[in-house]
């Protein structure tokens, strides 16, 4: 395969904040994402010449929309030669990033904009949620009819993995304070009040041993980016942010189909994205981590590299995840306590390795960020998805 | 909402066509699983081609219903509106001795007392006049 490392970067971002904008459209969101993220860049919107949306799971009616060519049209975009939809749930970012790079690589594109929106948190009730996600993503045939949803699917790993490994219910619960501590400093997150251990081992059980402020809760929100050829974004942009590794591996659709619920695909889509970058785990200085449960961010934390199998836990409990420790780790807050917006849960941790890369990211900057990583999975935890950008190329 | 109302809005097995037979038998009280005729391999859940050497050439075996729980979950609470009169219930993901996984749900036990690679043993469940679903519970 040939190798593409930094061949494309991603020039600009913009992102409204995680909430419950009940006044507001998805298409606001949509908009406003957009536009933020082409100023950035520093383009001409007339120079944006492919739009990629991602699928928007509160509505059909509004995701067609996005589907055929909504954004163009409100944005008022001339030159576009297609607006084209990447769609893979919660791992849309890095498939849409992974199909912009490719059509920048070929010539086929020059300035691609993405755009996710939903509207998770006020176009559903709560029940609404917790039953959209019991099919979404689950077998019809299989899973749906034995009761199945996503605090199960989350509590299943969870289960296999604490009897594995012996990582502790606190462990697992200092995943969520670690990215609360991050959340706090990030304006655009909804939960940004301390959060201690013991209120997360307090809460409400959902299904054992999953706690409720061990799951994820439903925002509405948006965000975007804009990539260019690595060659045009040294011309526009003073701090480029190169592409410079991807790895990946579907495992499943149905989640009992998976053969190992402790590891999945995350040490194979590690090892390709790490091999195409040219660096190694140690050279990382942030890791965004998808972390729509806390097991997954301990799951892909190890088997990426970054600590051995079992350390993550106590890892999180050390404070080595947090701000101002060795291996910041979700720093926007994640969708724990930024908030999920269903596939903009990836789209918020790329868009905030980019804004580190940047040096953009205020008060939760990470100082001299050379390299991210960012995982990203979609459905039940169907495919692991690494992406590696930096500041500089290798 | 009557029990009978959560009940009547169970969702039922949205059956591909050549699963059809798993889910007859299951019917009569007997688990089967497929099996391919040209690489010997045991497939679960049922594919129109095997997924190890896509050859068509499939048939169907009893299956012995005994198996592990590889893990589980009790629901307690935020359960799909069609199974919120059922909490506490148990999902497994099951660990059958041929090979293959399937999820399911224990039943007939202590929730309290379940643990990974517990052995257990099909049982069948009626959900309306077509299905049966397999469930499992602990060996005795
Ligand atoms: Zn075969």
């Amino acid at each position: 395969m040939a190798n593409n490392r930094g061949q494309t970067a991603i020039i600009g971002i913009g992102e409204v904040p995680t909430g419950r904008h009940r006044d507001q459209g998805a298409i606001s969101f949509a908009l406003e994402s957009a536009l933020m993220a082409i100023a950035d860049a520093g383009l001409d919107k007339n120079e944006i010449d492919f739009v990629i949306p991602t699928g928007s799971l509160f509505s059909s009616q509004f995701s067609n929309e996005l589907a055929t060519c909504r954004l163009v049209e409100e944005l008022g975009l001339k030159n576009v030669t297609s607006n084209c939809e990447v769609f893979s749930g919660g791992s849309s970012s890095t498939n849409a990033l992974r199909v912009a790079s490719a059509l920048i690589e070929t010539g086929r594109a020059r300035s691609i904009l993405f755009v996710h929106t939903d509207k998770l948190g006020t176009g559903l009730s709560a029940q609404g949620g917790i039953d959209l996600f019991s099919t979404a993503g689950i077998s019809m045939e299989w899973e749906v009819p034995y009761g199945q949803h996503y605090s199960t699917v989350a509590a299943l790993a969870t289960e296999r993995y604490k009897f594995e490994t012996g990582t502790t219910d606190e462990q697992l619960s200092a995943v969520c304070v670690s990215n609360r501590k991050w959340a706090e400093l990030n304006p655009n997150a909804f939960f940004r009040t301390p959060l201690t251990i013991e209120e997360v081992m307090a809460s409400k059980m959902l299904s054992t041993p999953l706690r409720a402020k061990q799951s994820n809760m439903l925002f509405d929100g948006g965000a975007a980016y804009v990539v260019t050829s690595a060659e045009r974004a040294r011309d526009l942009s003073e701090k480029p942010v190169y592409v410079l590794g991807e790895g990946g591996l579907v495992t499943h659709f149905a989640y009992h189909q998976e053969p190992d619920l402790t590891r999945f695909g995350w040490a194979q889509a590690g090892r390709q994205a790490f091999e195409d970058a040219g660096i190694t785990p140690a050279d990382i200085d942030v890791a965004e981590i998808y972390d729509s449960y806390p097991i997954y961010q301990l799951i892909a934390f190890e088997e990426i590299g970054l600590c051995g199998r079992g350390e993550a836990g106590a890892l999180h409990m050390s404070g080595a995840t947090a701000p101002g420790g060795t291996i910041p780790t979700t720093t926007d807050g994640g969708m724990l306590s930024k908030g999920h917006i269903g596939a903009g849960g990836s789209v918020s941790l790329l868009v905030e390795a980019a804004r580190q890369i940047m040096g953009k990211a205020g008060p939760r900057q990470v100082p001299d960020c050379r390299f991210a990583v960012e995982t990203a999975v979609g459905g039940t935890y169907m495919d692991a998805q690494v992406t590696i950008l930096g500041s500089e190329i290798p | 909402m009557t029990q009978n109302d959560v009940r009547s809005t169970k969702p039922v097995p949205v059956v591909a066509p050549w699963a059809r037979p798993f889910w007859d038998a299951a019917h009569e009280g007997r688990l089967i699983l497929q099996h391919c005729e040209d690489c010997d391999r045991v497939i679960h859940y049922p594919r129109m081609a095997c997924p190890h050497c896509s050859s068509t050439n499939l048939g169907w075996q009893p299956a012995s219903g005994r198996g592990t729980i590889y893990s589980f979950t009790v629901v307690q609470s935020n359960a799909p509106s069609a199974f919120a009169g059922d909490v506490p219930y148990v999902v497994a993901v099951i660990r059958l001795e041929e090979g293959v996984q399937m999820l399911s749900n224990i039943v007939e036990c202590n929730n309290d007392d379940l643990v990974c690679d517990q052995p257990v043993q099909v049982v069948f469940e009626r959900l309306d006049d077509e299905f049966n679903l397999p469930k499992f519970r602990p060996v005795r």
